[in-house]
């Protein structure tokens, strides 16, 4: 078991479960919300969580891959709010309402 | 002894997870966006103290900066200052997904913990310049592949975004 008391000093264990709870109240956002775009906010919140992991294991283990798959994911993190917005838009045009439950009606 | 590293790790980590917490139990959308750019500064915080000087940059510019202020945008477009019933509904569905997601942080903080003690943990004090440039190396020869499949990826989505504001009820619908 890796020494979490505060005396030891704040290690690779502490920043994993940081990261963690985070990614958790992520998915709580995501599960509990009925705004799309407040969804899409906790879904930006579980990926920092993530890359909160990369850097961190990267930083413990001496090496810099983790960064580049941060890097990466930002990337693709930021194309994804894009497009999810421009679908937010559309929907919002439509019915003048965001919520998620209008999803179901975008089929055909 | 607590030193001044540990100190500020656990005011940046109680500080991340009021913000995130933020995200989640705020009524307006807009609070929300706020918390979210306190989180990823918070993040980015933590990101230098792990020694990825230029990850924190990017985090800030691209994050806090540019996906932030697309989110703040399109709240803008809409008239959201009326939102009644911000949660789903149903209490005993809502118990259920808050039971099942802290059964999923338990497994998670135990792997993690489990995990975290197996690993050797050296960390090298690294300069700013050390790391990044480490970064671009790393990033220009073993992971070349990766960096132009993304801008394939980035082209794709522009185009795919442009192709739905066009659809009919985008916001740029040909009539």
């Amino acid at each position: 078991m890796p020494n979490l008391s505060p005396i030891a000093g704040v290690g690779l264990g502490h920043y994993l479960i940081l990261a963690a709870i985070i990614f958790c109240i992520g998915i709580i956002g995501v599960l509990l919300r009925k705004n799309i775009i407040v969804i899409m906010m906790s879904v930006e919140l579980m990926l920092n969580a993530v890359n909160l992991t990369f850097v961190s294991l990267g930083h413990f283990n001496g090496s810099a891959a983790g960064q580049i798959s941060v890097f990466f994911i930002m990337t693709i993190a930021a194309a994804e709010a894009a497009v999810g917005l421009a679908l937010v838009v559309l929907i919002f045009k439509k019915y003048g309402e965001v919520s998620i439950k209008l999803f179901e009606r975008l089929k055909g | 002894m607590l030193s001044a590293y540990d100190l500020v790790f656990y005011f940046l980590a109680v500080f991340a997870l009021f913000s995130a917490f933020g995200v989640v139990t705020s009524a307006s959308p807009i609070y929300s966006a706020f918390f979210l750019v306190l989180t990823m500064m918070d993040i980015a915080c933590l990101f230098v103290m792990l020694g990825a000087f230029f990850i924190a940059g990017v985090q800030l510019i691209v994050y806090a900066g540019a996906v932030v202020v697309l989110f703040v945008m399109v709240l803008m477009l809409f008239n959201l200052h009326q939102e009644t019933e911000a949660f789903s509904k149903g209490t005993l569905s809502g118990m259920a997904k808050l039971g099942a997601t802290g059964l999923l942080c338990g497994i998670l903080a135990t792997t993690l913990f489990n995990f975290a003690s197996r690993a050797k943990s050296m960390a090298a004090d690294i300069s700013p310049e050390e790391s990044t440039e480490k970064l671009a190396k790393l990033l220009f020869s073993d992971y070349v592949f990766g960096f132009e499949a993304i801008s394939i990826l980035i082209l794709v989505v522009a185009v795919g975004a442009v192709a739905l504001s066009q659809l009919k009820g985008g916001s740029h619908a040909k009539s």
